[in-house]
């Protein structure tokens, strides 16, 4: 088994390589084309005051109260949407819709009507996320074959043990990729509300850095926003992998 | 399907009851019931101008076939299918290098991935300072929200092309172009369409989100601009067209995926 260990070796030795090509052109790239258009990774490094970790704690902060309320509110929904099936047929058209459209489309309409709170940023973090989630649970819920559920009953299940034993196995998997999928987009609402609606966290340095030609300070931003995405994203892939790996045995 | 066509029904309630148990009776009459409690409840609570069913439906003729709108739509459309068509050549070619070789795999995974993470709107101040605030921008902003995510599904394609094709070509000699574009490319197509789906929804987002930062002319900036002057039924005008692109794209991808791809198994991972 040497041959697996040298070739897993060699993968390390390559990435590594890549991330120290990539890190060296990033700072000769600065240093030629000059730093208001990109800022060497040195100085983006040093622009990462505690100002600006400050201001991805207050973004967090929203992201964290748009995304759990998504949370809270489409995962039970979905799964009301998979004990009644009337209610499914009639809404998931109209869910599937709704995941489709742009929500950034609707900032306007939010902006104009509930003004510049924190609230109305939830709202939009909210709408973003709350969508995707929906979306696969009752993907989810359309899954679960009705004799399962017929079975159940036949051997007098409660209503709860159905619940326990049927409904949410069968569902979760896909509620946690729906989840996964928020996500990504719930950080694009964050960042869309801190620049649209009233001005904060990372959004705000992101523009105020800009405008006073401040490129470091973009990067630097950007740098964060990233790691963030990153550091969510595979949290998201790996509760879904702990919780949904049964769905992908065949 | 009233009584009248159907003699045998001897119960006249019989026709009506069938109706009713079908599918799109229900969500006829779900969607009918949405669009009341928007109606009801914006009359009794909200503001004049904000938008409601029956004032959008009052204006829907005037705005289609004002030349602001179309002129919007035409712009932020046409940005979306240039910015994924760049997207598109791009992405293919460096998401089939990142599948079938382990060097280029491993050399750019993390930036790749990364990019992907990011969200797109975070880079729109960078983007107007390289660009400045005009079309080539918003351009910029729909081929980066939608390059990476074709990168990835593109990569997870090729990589998932089953080894008795390649043995198949190795056995027959062919070039390794040949196999690139006769074997990978048509085996890793039901990725790749996954991977459109997803990016023509991100280039969406980006184009509305770009017109919002930048002011171009375009359906974005046309909401931004109504809804200021306390024009909500045409600025939803506007939103509905937005969501018709992307439900009508969404059904182009899945209609092309089971017409044409329907050896595949729907086991996809859409990112």
């Amino acid at each position: 088994m040497t041959g697996r260990h040298s070739t897993r070796a060699l993968g390390w030795l390559i990435t590594g390589a890549g991330l120290a090509v990539g890190a060296a052109i990033w700072e000769i790239a600065g240093r030629i084309v000059g730093a208001v258009f990109v800022a060497p990774l040195s100085e983006t490094l040093e622009a990462l005051t505690p100002a600006v970790w400050r201001a991805l704690a207050s973004s967090l902060a929203l992201f964290a109260a748009g995304f759990a309320l998504s949370v809270a509110i489409g995962v039970p929904f979905g799964l009301l949407l998979a004990r009644m099936r009337l209610l499914r047929v009639a809404l998931e058209s109209y869910i599937a819709i709704l995941n489709a459209t742009p929500m950034a489309a609707l900032i306007p309409f939010i902006l104009s009507l509930m003004g510049f709170d924190f609230a109305p940023k939830v709202l939009v973090v909210f709408l973003f996320a709350v969508f995707p989630i929906l979306y696969n649970t009752v993907e989810g819920a359309r899954s679960i074959r009705p004799e399962l559920i017929e079975v159940a009953r036949s051997f007098r299940s409660t209503e709860r043990a159905l619940w326990r034993d049927v409904l949410l196995p069968f569902v979760l998997p896909f509620a946690l990729t729906g989840i996964r999928q928020a996500i990504g987009r719930a950080l694009v609402g964050m960042v869309a509300a801190e620049f649209f609606l009233s001005a904060s966290g990372i959004g705000m340095t992101l523009q105020s850095a800009a405008q006073s030609f401040d490129t470091a300070t973009v990067f630097a931003a950007i740098l964060l926003v990233t790691l963030l995405g990153v550091a969510l994203m595979e949290l998201g892939g790996a509760l879904e992998r702990r919780y949904a790996a049964w769905r992908n045995i065949k | 399907m009233t009584a009248e066509s159907r003699p045998l029904d001897s119960t006249p309630g019989a026709g009506l009851a069938r109706l009713a148990g079908s599918t799109l009776f229900v969500k006829l009459v779900a969607g009918a019931a949405l669009l009341a409690l928007w109606e009801i409840g914006v009359r009794t609570w909200a503001p004049a101008y904000v938008a409601r069913p029956s004032g959008v439906v009052a204006v829907l003729p005037e705005v289609i076939e004002s030349r602001a709108f179309l002129s919007a739509a035409g712009a932020t459309l046409g940005s979306v299918i240039e910015g994924l068509a760049i997207a598109l050549v791009l992405g293919i070619a460096v998401g089939i290098a990142m599948g079938r070789s382990f060097v280029v795999d491993r050399l750019i995974r993390y930036y790749v991935f990364a990019l992907f993470a990011m969200p797109m709107v975070a880079i729109l101040p960078l983007i107007t300072l390289w660009f400045g605030y005009t079309d080539a921008a918003r351009l910029a902003t729909t081929v980066f929200a939608a390059f990476f995510s074709i990168v990835l599904n593109a990569a997870d394609g090729a990589r998932a092309v089953p080894l008795e094709y390649l043995e198949v070509g190795r056995s027959f000699r062919a070039k390794r172009s040949h196999v690139l574009v006769d074997i990978v490319l048509p085996a890793s197509m039901p990725y790749l369409l996954a991977g459109i789906r997803l990016a023509a929804a991100r280039a969406l987002i980006g184009a509305v989100v770009a017109e919002f930062f930048i002011s171009v002319n375009g359906l974005g900036f046309f909401i931004l601009f109504n809804s200021r002057s306390f024009r909500h039924n045409q600025a939803i005008v506007a939103v509905l067209l937005l969501a018709g692109c992307g439900v009508g794209f969404e059904a182009l991808v899945n209609g092309v995926t089971r017409h044409y791809f329907l050896w595949y198994r729907r086991d996809e991972k859409p990112r």
